[in-house]
């Protein structure tokens, strides 16, 4: 297993780059106040008066154990933290994904299928704009649009102030839990929540996914078999739904894959801007604070995520293609 | 029967009774446990749930009756007695005593306390504002004494005739002590409870995204709060938060960047709200650089400063500026003799010529990397008074580094030779502001040996006039300071910021406190 290599590795990288941080965290905590006494008080508290590498073993012998350590800055476990947020990410994560393949892929198809179209010329300039567009300023714009001014869509948040009162969730997705409550009022609320944030996220992949499509299945459509095929007398339709993109998937796979892993890292701009409290807003709260256990543990544990991901992308090569095999 | 009916209305939960006001939060309180931290966001939903033993009158820091309705000190200042409102109930129906009072103020005091949630090193506050915990050498208090059910006397080891302004800040909440014992750790985490005397009860912290408060029907003030519930939504973005209000999603919100002041003044359903500053933004003239050990010097710098133009351009109605280190609200502790430094470039050029540099120096001016209330835009405000000083012939280099070294580094002898910073009260007397940067030593400016500097003459007045029981004597005191400070110009006050809020027109009875929260008792949404 390759796992256990790569994650120890980041989990080196992640300690050994906070410490090149120039500055005192203690100090960065206390800010304008803070006398000597205050901050030794500090250091010692956080650890950080200790030998780099006791410190980085205790850090590892924790995290073995199951132990993520406790914010420096609000005394909650990272752990708890992390598990009270993760289902908020993998939610807006998932339907970011949703977006970006809905969409993505069969505009890629037919910008394929037509090429050198109107169809295909205006859907790559849109991918164009799509991975080029400041995801900040997407989101605000689509508040102001959506809520702001027509007052469609909430601006942010994942329920409605009255709906959040009364309602407990059970897993902490809050679609699943609407359904499992047998409350559509919430389904619906929450989708509506969803909306804008998974829109605002799922433009960077939606792009990238439209061009990777429509490449892999211009080269497709260019081989052999897919003439032998339309020479058989098969639909358009057959040929190019079954024949042809069934091969052309691999690296869509392997892209919806790698954007999964990233998305599930938490999206910081995106969770900001939407008030959407994932693992994105925490990590990144972490680093200004100089919060190290929270950065440290956070990225661990996007890294493995990332890692099994990938794993899953991995395997699922052999579903698509019999022609490759893991021993 | 209408009475009826309307019960039964709010049981099906059609929610026509509940009159709910939402609040966007700027971030997330680190924990609702009083005397423990010190962001300013847990100690404003701390205000809502807990009172304090003195409270300030509404829009300003002049002290008025808390939980204790009165107090009184001893002739020679050492003696603290409050006397408690009684009858007054817990949120969980325990009773408000001297016992309470002082378990709580134990907590904080000893750090050997059983009750003391210590996973973090903190109770800082206490250690900031009254010297020391239990046995240290600095402690301001020696003892808490219960004198009867409804009286606590505190007995110091010397005068502090700002404490009962300083016990009364917003940190030092009273809570219930049952609810303390039996949270344990837990107390004040969003999984824990958290309970006080104040205005509104919790009812809910879900992390990151809101918490729930809801009327406190025992509450001691009659006919308050008016409001049934209080949401607190947590949007961190400024811009989100805005565009929330505007939606309508939240109905008052704080921490508005300046820049939108315009925005916020065009749309009709919204209003800007201003609270009164307390804080000050200073520039920094450190006499361990040779040309700024002459008093000549820096007076020659504070005059070559178009601080008004520097403050209309980047604060606008935002900010005032004048020759007080002290912020506008604390006027009576201010000299009348003191107005500001006249903006006048050939005085200034005179008076750097007469102190023997006629042609100007080098001088090294340090920035903050961060924006704060006090400096929103650190570097443009020094790129600003940089192109001043140029015209008396002053070579600024501009400078800066990571926050937290440029706070730890210009400490270490011989400090940085001039360099912004600023300071936001703790509470309500000029001691907070004074002490902190006046008091001997001082520890961030330097003399020409590199030793932390001494002003003989400020540092007796101001340790005389922190231990001088008399109110009318601690005025005489200050503003004697104040004169010596404007004229030492150690510290040059560019600006008094007012922090920018707002809220939607239909909401009414808000009264920002310069002391950075207010109850929410008083709001009402029509």
């Amino acid at each position: 297993m390759g796992l256990v290599p790569v994650l120890f590795g980041i989990s080196l990288l992640v300690f050994l780059f906070l410490k090149l941080i120039p500055g005192d965290p203690a100090q960065a905590i206390l800010g304008e106040r803070g006398s000597p006494e205050q901050l030794q008080a500090l250091r010692e508290k956080l650890g950080l008066n200790r030998p780099l590498h006791v410190q980085y073993l205790t850090f590892l012998r924790n995290v073995l154990t199951g132990d993520l350590g406790v914010s420096a800055v609000s005394t909650i476990p990272v752990a708890e933290e992390l598990k009270r947020r993760w289902p908020a990410t993998f939610e807006l994560a998932l339907s970011a994904t949703l977006v970006a393949v809905a969409l993505g892929i069969p505009l890629g198809i037919l910008a394929a299928v037509r090429k050198n179209s109107l169809l295909d010329t205006l859907s790559m300039s849109l991918s164009l704009l799509g991975v080029s567009i400041p995801v900040f300023w997407l989101g605000l714009l689509l508040v102001y649009l959506f809520a702001v001014n027509l007052h469609w869509l909430p601006t942010g948040g994942r329920l409605s102030t009255d709906l959040a009162l009364d309602f407990r969730p059970i897993t902490g997705f809050l679609v699943l839990d609407g359904l499992l409550s047998l409350k559509p009022q919430v389904v619906l609320d929450a989708l509506r929540h969803l909306l804008l944030p998974a829109l605002t996220l799922g433009t960077i992949p939606l792009a990238i996914l439209t061009r990777i499509t429509r490449g892999a299945m211009l080269e497709v459509l260019s081989q052999d078999y897919v003439r032998t095929a339309r020479a058989k007398g098969l639909s358009e339709r057959q040929v190019i739904l079954k024949h042809a993109l069934k091969n052309a998937l691999l690296p869509v796979v392997t892209i919806v894959g790698l954007q999964f892993g990233t998305l599930l890292g938490g999206a910081i701009l995106t969770e900001t801007i939407f008030s959407w409290p994932g693992i994105g807003s925490y990590i990144y709260e972490g680093i200004l604070n100089r919060d190290y256990p929270v950065v440290q543990a956070g990225v661990l544990v996007v890294a493995t995520a990332f890692v099994l991901v990938n794993l899953l992308v991995d395997l699922s090569y052999a579903l698509l293609d019999p022609r490759i095999q893991y021993r | 029967m209408k009475r009826a009916l309307l019960g039964l209305l709010a049981v099906l939960g059609l929610g026509l009774a509940q009159k709910t006001l939402v609040f966007g939060a700027n971030g997330e309180p680190v924990s609702l446990e009083p005397g423990n931290i010190t962001d300013g966001i847990s100690i404003y939903v701390q205000r809502q749930i807990y009172d304090t033993l003195v409270d300030f009158k509404p829009g300003s820091t002049e002290v008025t009756a808390g939980l204790a309705t009165s107090w009184f000190s001893s002739a020679d200042g050492k003696v603290w007695t409050f006397r408690l409102r009684q009858g007054i109930r817990f949120q969980d129906g325990t009773e408000l005593t001297a016992e309470a009072v002082k378990f709580n103020v134990e907590r904080w005091w000893d750090p050997k306390n059983p009750t003391r949630i210590d996973a973090a090193a903190r109770y800082e506050i206490w250690l900031e504002l009254f010297g020391g915990f239990k046995g240290d050498p600095g402690s301001l208090l020696k003892e808490v004494q219960v004198v009867d059910k409804y009286t606590v006397r505190f007995v110091l080891t010397q005068p502090f005739p700002a404490f009962p302004a300083a016990i009364g800040s917003g940190y030092f909440g009273i809570a219930s002590p049952s609810a303390i014992r039996k949270d344990g750790a837990k107390y004040g985490s969003p999984t824990g409870s958290a309970v006080g005397t104040g205005p509104f009860r919790l009812v809910e912290w879900r992390p990151g995204e809101q918490i729930v408060l809801e009327r406190n029907p025992n509450y001691w003030h009659k006919g308050l709060p008016k409001m049934d519930r209080v949401v607190i939504k947590v949007i961190k973005d400024p811009a989100a938060r805005l565009a929330a209000l505007k939606a309508g999603t939240i109905d008052f919100t704080t921490d508005i960047p300046p820049a939108n002041l315009k925005d916020l003044e065009a749309d009709p359903n919204l209003q800007a709200v201003f609270r009164p500053s307390f804080n000050v933004g200073y520039l920094a003239l450190n006499p361990a650089y040779k040309p700024l050990s002459d008093p000549r010097v820096r007076q020659a710098i504070a005059m070559a400063i178009n601080k008004k133009a520097i403050v209309q351009g980047f604060w606008g109605k935002l900010g005032v500026t004048d020759g007080h280190f002290t912020p506008p609200s604390m006027r009576a502790f201010q000299s009348p003799k003191v107005t500001d430094y006249e903006y006048n470039p050939q005085k200034a050029k005179a008076l750097l010529a007469e102190a023997g540099y006629p042609n100007g120096f080098d001088l090294e001016l340090w920035y903050m990397p961060v924006s704060r209330p006090y400096f929103p835009t650190p570097k443009e405000i020094a790129e600003a008074m940089a192109a001043d000083l140029s015209a008396l012939g002053i070579r600024v280099r501009l400078q800066t580094k990571d926050w937290a070294s440029y706070l730890a580094d210009r400490k270490k002898a011989p400090g940085f030779q001039a360099y912004m910073l600023g300071w936001t009260g703790d509470y309500s007397d000029p001691q907070n502001f004074y002490d902190p940067h006046f008091a001997c030593p001082i520890a961030d400016l330097f003399d020409s040996a590199g030793k932390p500097l001494c002003v003989k003459e400020l540092g007796d007045l101001l340790t005389k006039a922190a231990t001088t029981p008399g109110l009318e004597e601690r005025k005489r005191l200050y503003q004697q300071a104040d004169e010596l400070t404007f004229n030492l110009a150690l510290r040059i006050p560019i600006v008094h910021s007012q922090p920018l809020l707002a809220k939607r027109r239909n909401v009414t009875g808000w009264t920002p406190s310069p002391l950075g929260s207010e109850s929410f008792e008083t709001l009402e949404k029509r």
